[in-house]
């Protein structure tokens, strides 16, 4: 059950005429006729840009009450930006970055924050192999949403959300194709599916080898090709972290595709063997 | 036997395919994929030295796909007398690249470059997702009879220039 306690003191909270502030005031009217036989009501104005439209299209909304809070008034936000999310929208102390350090609660997602930025990792294609690994764990433990479980219903989905964005962030950077193809559309590059190319060689070259994995009589035969495969993806791999660091995109371009078309092999060996 | 192309796993229930008309169901491929799957027309391939055969090859980078598309043409009439493909895709792509081989056979060079991706779709019901394997089927047949006609120019070319040396 949720308790909505409006803080009725706190005029000056409202001063600041925010589109926030004034929707909130609305609907909180609305919700002292709903609650009348509860005397004592106050709120926490606790508003960022990203709970503003959480407001907006939820007319029953919930306040949480955080024994953290009461007694413990540092002030509301500075920053006035509706687009920036800056301070924990529990304790309101400092900049949170997924979670905040100091209360422990979990924020919302921010859109804004890219796959390598979670992991603390610079936009390049070359990773080393445990970087990822380790940090995703780090942050499962703080973010999963079964350690929010008995908190408020807030903040259990914004660990739902979090915590499937770093399973995703995960899953793109480990595997290098997607990687490189997140990295493309990180420079705004997108790898177009409608387009159709006409390149005799590269395009022959995969009929055959397509044809060989058809007509391959043994595993071993499926192995060997598979191996080439590998061998073929490494080298396209650097190929494209090489094009991608000097910002060469065709070449960049040019080395996802061949990869695409490896990979798609060696997804038809996995199957046949 | 001509397994090349058509050894794909799809999900699907032929039966259930045909109520479909009425009926919004998720994802079942239609009717006439599953036919162009279960009973592959025109799967193989022609001689590509022979001076009557052109030979479209082409391929969708994003999602992987290869499609060889090949005509034979007989050079009096200018009519396309064969067709054969080979694509290596999902299910969409080999049932349109082989509704392109069925619909080239009997036409002329010219008349096939009309045939329009969207033909092809609608013919096969391909969801939107799906639309790009129409689009590399249109482009196979143009890719096709654009290597004749190269084929063509030069075998003229060089027949001429026989004439003028002797």
């Amino acid at each position: 059950m949720w308790k909505i306690i409006l803080r009725t003191s706190s005029s000056s909270s409202f001063s600041r005429k925010t589109l926030t502030h004034s929707i909130s005031f609305q609907l909180i009217q609305q919700n002292i006729t709903q609650y009348q036989n509860q005397p004592h009501f106050t709120t926490l104005c606790t508003f960022n840009s990203n709970e503003r439209t959480r407001i907006s299209t939820d007319p029953q909304f919930h306040f949480t009450r955080n024994s953290k809070l009461l007694g413990n008034g540092p002030g509301y936000c500075s920053a006035m930006s509706l687009d920036e999310t800056s301070c924990c929208w529990n304790c309101k102390t400092q900049r949170p970055f997924l979670i905040c350090e100091s209360c422990g609660s979990v924020q919302p997602v921010d859109h804004s924050v890219d796959y390598f930025r979670i992991f603390g990792l610079e936009w390049k294609f070359d990773i080393e192999d445990g970087s990822l690994e380790g940090m995703y764990k780090n942050w499962q433990k703080k973010l999963h949403p079964d350690l929010v479980h008995t908190k408020s219903k807030e903040e259990r989905e914004y660990a739902a959300e979090q915590s499937a964005r770093v399973i995703d962030a995960y899953t793109t950077l480990r595997k290098p194709l997607s990687r490189a193809i997140y990295l493309m559309r990180l420079e705004g590059v997108e790898v177009d599916e409608e387009q159709t190319v006409s390149e005799p060689e590269l395009l022959g070259e995969i009929m055959e080898i397509r044809e060989a994995v058809e007509e391959a009589a043994d595993s071993q035969a499926l192995k060997k090709i598979q191996s080439q495969m590998e061998e073929k993806l490494r080298h396209w791999s650097n190929a494209f972290a090489n094009a991608f660091g000097s910002k060469i995109f065709d070449e960049a371009l040019k080395s996802i595709q061949r990869m695409t078309y490896y990979h798609r092999v060696n997804d038809e060996i996995v199957k046949k063997l | 036997m001509l397994k090349h192309a058509t050894k794909r796993i799809l999900a699907f229930g032929v039966a259930d395919t045909r109520l479909s008309a009425n009926r919004i169901l998720p994802r079942f491929y239609h009717e006439r994929v599953v036919d162009h799957y279960n009973n592959p027309r025109n799967v193989g391939a022609f001689d590509k030295n022979d001076p009557n055969v052109g030979t479209g090859l082409v391929g969708a980078p994003a999602c992987g796909d290869v499609m060889k598309l090949q005509i034979k043409v007989d050079e009096q009439t200018g009519k396309i007398t064969d067709a054969c493909f080979k694509t290596f895709g999902c299910g969409s792509a080999i049932a349109s690249s082989s509704v392109a081989t069925e619909w080239v056979k009997g036409k002329q060079t010219e008349e096939v470059l009309t045939i329009k991706n969207t033909e092809i779709a609608k013919h096969l019901s391909l969801p939107p997702v799906k639309l790009h394997c129409s689009m590399l089927a249109e482009d196979a047949i143009k890719a096709a009879v654009k290597d004749y006609e190269t084929k063509r120019a030069k075998a003229v070319a060089s027949t001429t220039d026989k004439a003028a040396d002797a």
